[in-house]
């Protein structure tokens, strides 16, 4: 890290900063994701430029994944709106979440402009978001999400388009691997979160999950996200009190 | 399999665009709307966390597309090797690089 104090950051120098942290290793990650998506997505019979305006639109894996999977059925276009929105309705808490972290609310900024730069939040944007917050000041939050993001995006959209081109040159076995990147990444991430409560809940929402699958389908992210929370937070708040003490 | 026409299949794209977009609007609105800091914001961190570890979970569990064709105990063995080396050496890079090598060589060898 820098030798220099955060505090005297300004905001351009933290942009280009979280710029350098994201193309540290995330957004390679991230665009090696969207290529996958991007294979799955030719496969399914989306022309380029479709696939490139979904990752751009709805920049949010799951959905994405959804999206393709049930075009390639010719699924109906009214199936195609609930899944993706079902499949991306953590993106609800995420936002709040975010929106906390990087405390919007000293900025002040006019709706249109949170809700230009919650469209670029994805979960790796939200993950990052949380380490930045143990290190840098709260006011200079919000530029780190910038270029962070903004970064991450280009990566995804260039990985969109290079994955639609790439499967003829990438061996599967290869594919297989790159696409096994980002889930270990943002999984390595966010058991490391700093408060308990929160390490917890990714304990119970990962453990729910896979289970739920088989009974709950697409219902299952919010069945394990709502329960696996819940348990996490009651855990934290009450019968992991009376230690509480001696944690800190 | 039916075929989508042209206009159809950007309806799709924009439908799917649509079911992302109003989650994200709802939560700048709700955003402004809890207290930092307060219990109820707590739980809305938990419940996303959950959220988030079980759609990882998800992907690698039941994975679809080309990461479908590889096996289940090849992906939870790459999992399980990462998060150790994190447990242990609490460095991201090194961690990840000992997941991905976990699955390659399960991948390969076993």
């Amino acid at each position: 890290m820098s030798k220099s104090d955060p505090v005297a950051f300004t905001p351009a120098q933290m942009r280009r900063i979280a710029a350098i942290d994201a193309v540290r290793a995330p957004a390679y990650a991230l665009g090696a994701t969207m290529a996958g998506f991007a294979t799955i997505a030719r496969e399914a019979g989306f022309d380029v430029w479709m696939v490139i305006s979904t990752s751009a639109l709805v920049w949010g894996m799951p959905g994405q994944v959804a999206f393709a999977s049930l075009y390639s059925v010719g699924a109906s276009l009214f199936i195609i709106f609930v899944a993706v929105t079902l499949a991306n309705m953590r993106m609800l808490l995420m936002v709040v979440s975010a929106a906390d972290m990087m405390h919007l609310h000293l900025h002040k900024l006019p709706l249109w402009r949170r809700v230009v730069l919650m469209q670029f939040l994805a979960i790796t944007s939200w993950a990052h978001l949380a380490i930045a917050e143990t290190k840098y000041p709260r006011h200079l939050l919000m530029p780190y999400f910038q270029g962070f993001s903004l970064t991450l995006f280009s990566f995804g959209i260039m990985g969109t388009i290079g994955g639609y081109f790439l499967p003829d040159l990438v061996p599967p076995d290869v594919l297989r691997i790159i696409i096994f990147i980002t889930p270990i990444y943002i999984f390595l991430l966010i058991i490391m979160a700093q408060q308990k409560a929160n390490r917890l809940a990714v304990a119970c929402g990962g453990a729910l999950c896979p289970l739920l699958y088989p009974v709950a389908g697409e219902w299952s992210i919010l069945i394990a996200g709502v329960i696996g929370g819940s348990l996490a937070m009651l855990y934290a708040r009450y019968i992991a009190k009376w230690h509480l003490v001696q944690d800190q | 399999m039916d075929d989508y026409g042209f206009w159809q299949s950007w309806a799709a794209v924009f439908l799917a665009a649509i079911g992302t977009f109003i989650w994200r609007f709802a939560g700048v609105l709700l955003a402004s709307r809890i207290p930092p800091h307060s219990p109820l914001m707590d739980w809305v961190n938990t419940m996303a966390y959950a959220m988030v570890a079980g759609v990882l979970m998800l992907i690698l569990v039941h994975p679809t597309g080309i990461l479908a064709t590889s096996g289940l105990d090849d992906r939870l063995l790459g999992l399980a090797a990462g998060v150790a080396a994190m447990m242990l050496t609490k460095r991201i890079i090194p961690s990840l690089l000992c997941g991905i090598l976990m699955f390659a060589a399960s991948l390969h060898l076993f």
